[in-house]
């Protein structure tokens, strides 16, 4: 089955999101296939961890929907969650407790009850075999990561969501990040992540969504974005030299900064 | 990666098994917990058990139960569960499979347990000290009343986390009305500021729960103040546990 034969995983259909007066998503639509890495992308404040927030079921949408792997996400949370893998920005595990024992708390509520040896498999999976008795806060920020993901994805989940998953990472680190999500996605796994490093859309994901203002503003694989965006005059007055995907997105979403 | 079979909906036993265990390991590892329950109160034992006693020993051992059962709920559940949403814990565990009870639940029961063990290790060492005996029926009174105590104080912490969202903020609510709770009690139950403080004190949740302590240690007759103790503390939980659940606010602000 070619790539883009197989079956849709999560589908996001004109989703509306607002706070108050401020519509943060405004009838957003794209979808992931099965095996896809599909990124996210956006400026600060664009709508990504709003959008993951509704996939996630932390947040009711005021218009359109999610639905992973046919299942909505409002009206069946508990079951979109249990084939959710997600990683968020900022992963919080309680501080009195080490990372063995958040890994088994976590195995518990995916329903898993992972013998002693195949935990100790799992943490040696992200070199960690030697820091099991470690709280999580003294992790180094790239054993932080790693042992975050490993968390996000203890029940083998379909689809995995990571937030911003390299924010913060020295390259070393970032470049084993994105060999784990590589092989996550050859056990035939999707992932959708956000990120603000296009250096990691272009190497990582089969296709992006550019979003800006909570609206779609280009979808596509980066290759193809770069193609089609070449000419455009936005583009072209950023650009300097070759067109990058770097240069589409701030064509596209413009060069002020955004808090 | 490592295959498993992941269960379409995860058991309920096993989610709760697992936040329990979570939890409790938690709570043993705080030493703030472990000041505020244990140490507080028995702390109040050896202050009062010196130089002469400062009342009858039901009515010392009861409030030194009632000053632990305040503290732990007001200055330990209440930051520890604003500390926990500021930091994003609850977040990381609402994207999990896990109804939201279940995580809340887990919570207010380890700390309930924590409470009654504590209560009965502050019976024990306070009837020594005092060098009284008391029957197993007064044991399991006592246990009933720490159990009323334990939940009227909890709810009244879930209140103060359902209102105030800022962590902060809800540590400095929670140790000012702990103050106030226990200079209104404790005034109040010996009288010193008058009749009428008495009768307002013993409506108050602390007035209450000293007056039904002293009652039970004392073995002393049912009179009205202890019916008015248990109509008060039940009109407690109903008001502040459903201003804790109404307003409580999974997301850090």
């Amino acid at each position: 089955m070619s790539e883009a034969e197989q079956p849709t995983i999560l589908e996001v259909q004109e989703l509306v999101v607002r706070y108050g007066s401020q519509t943060a998503v405004d009838g957003l639509s794209f979808s992931i296939r099965r095996g896809e890495i599909f990124g996210l992308l956006g400026p600060n404040g664009a709508g990504k961890t709003t959008t993951l927030s509704v996939i996630e079921g932390l947040r009711k949408p005021d218009g359109g929907h999610a639905t992973v792997d046919g299942e909505e996400t409002v009206r069946a949370p508990l079951a979109v969650k249990a084939k959710l893998g997600v990683q968020l920005q900022a992963s919080s595990f309680q501080s009195e407790l080490t990372i063995e024992q958040i890994a088994r708390l976590y195995a518990g509520l995916y329903g898993l009850s992972l013998p002693q040896r195949q935990l100790r498999e799992r943490l040696a999976d992200v070199g960690l075999e030697q820091e099991l008795s470690k709280p999580f806060k003294k992790l180094s920020g790239g054993q932080q990561q790693r042992f975050s993901l490993m968390v996000a994805s203890i029940h083998n989940p379909p689809i995995l969501l990571l937030d911003e998953p390299t924010a913060g990472l020295d390259p070393q680190s970032r470049r084993q990040l994105w060999d784990r999500i590589e092989r996550s996605r050859q056990g035939g796994g999707s992932i959708l992540l956000t990120t603000h490093s296009m250096e990691e859309a272009q190497s990582v994901c089969d296709r992006v969504a550019i979003i800006d203002h909570g609206r779609l503003q280009a979808l596509g694989a980066p290759r193809d974005l770069v193609a089609m965006h070449r000419d455009d005059p936005r583009v072209r007055a950023v650009a300097r030299g070759d067109v990058t995907l770097e240069d589409v997105f701030i064509g596209l979403t413009g060069s002020a900064i955004r808090d | 990666m490592t295959e498993t079979t992941v269960p379409a909906a995860p058991q309920i036993g096993l989610t709760l098994r697992s936040l329990l265990r979570a939890d409790a390991t938690v709570l043993m590892r705080s030493r703030q917990a472990f000041v505020l329950n244990l140490a507080v109160p028995i702390l109040i034992l050896i202050v009062t058990n010196r130089g002469g006693r400062l009342g009858n020993p039901g009515f010392l051992i009861g409030m030194a139960l009632t000053y632990g059962l305040l503290s732990s709920a007001l200055i330990g559940y209440s930051i520890t569960v604003a500390r926990d949403r500021e930091a994003g814990v609850f977040q990381r565990l609402r994207v999990t499979p896990t109804p939201t009870w279940a995580i809340m639940a887990s919570r207010l029961a380890v700390q309930l347990a924590a409470n009654l063990i504590v209560s009965v290790i502050v019976m024990i060492v306070g009837s020594i000290m005092h060098n009284t005996s008391f029957s197993f029926g007064v044991y399991l009174l006592m246990f009933a009343v720490s159990l009323l105590g334990a939940v009227v104080f909890l709810s009244i912490g879930q209140a103060i986390v359902g209102l105030v969202k800022n962590a902060t903020a809800v540590n400095a609510v929670g140790r000012v009305l702990f103050i106030l709770l226990i200079l209104t009690g404790i005034l109040g139950s010996t009288g010193i500021l008058g009749d009428d403080f008495k009768s307002f004190a013993s409506w108050t949740p602390v007035g209450a729960l000293i007056n039904l302590f002293s009652a039970v240690l004392n073995a002393s007759a049912w009179g009205t103040d202890q019916t008015e103790g248990i109509i008060a503390s039940i009109g407690y939980i109903v008001v502040f546990a459903w201003i804790g659940i109404r307003w409580f606010r999974w997301e850090p602000q």
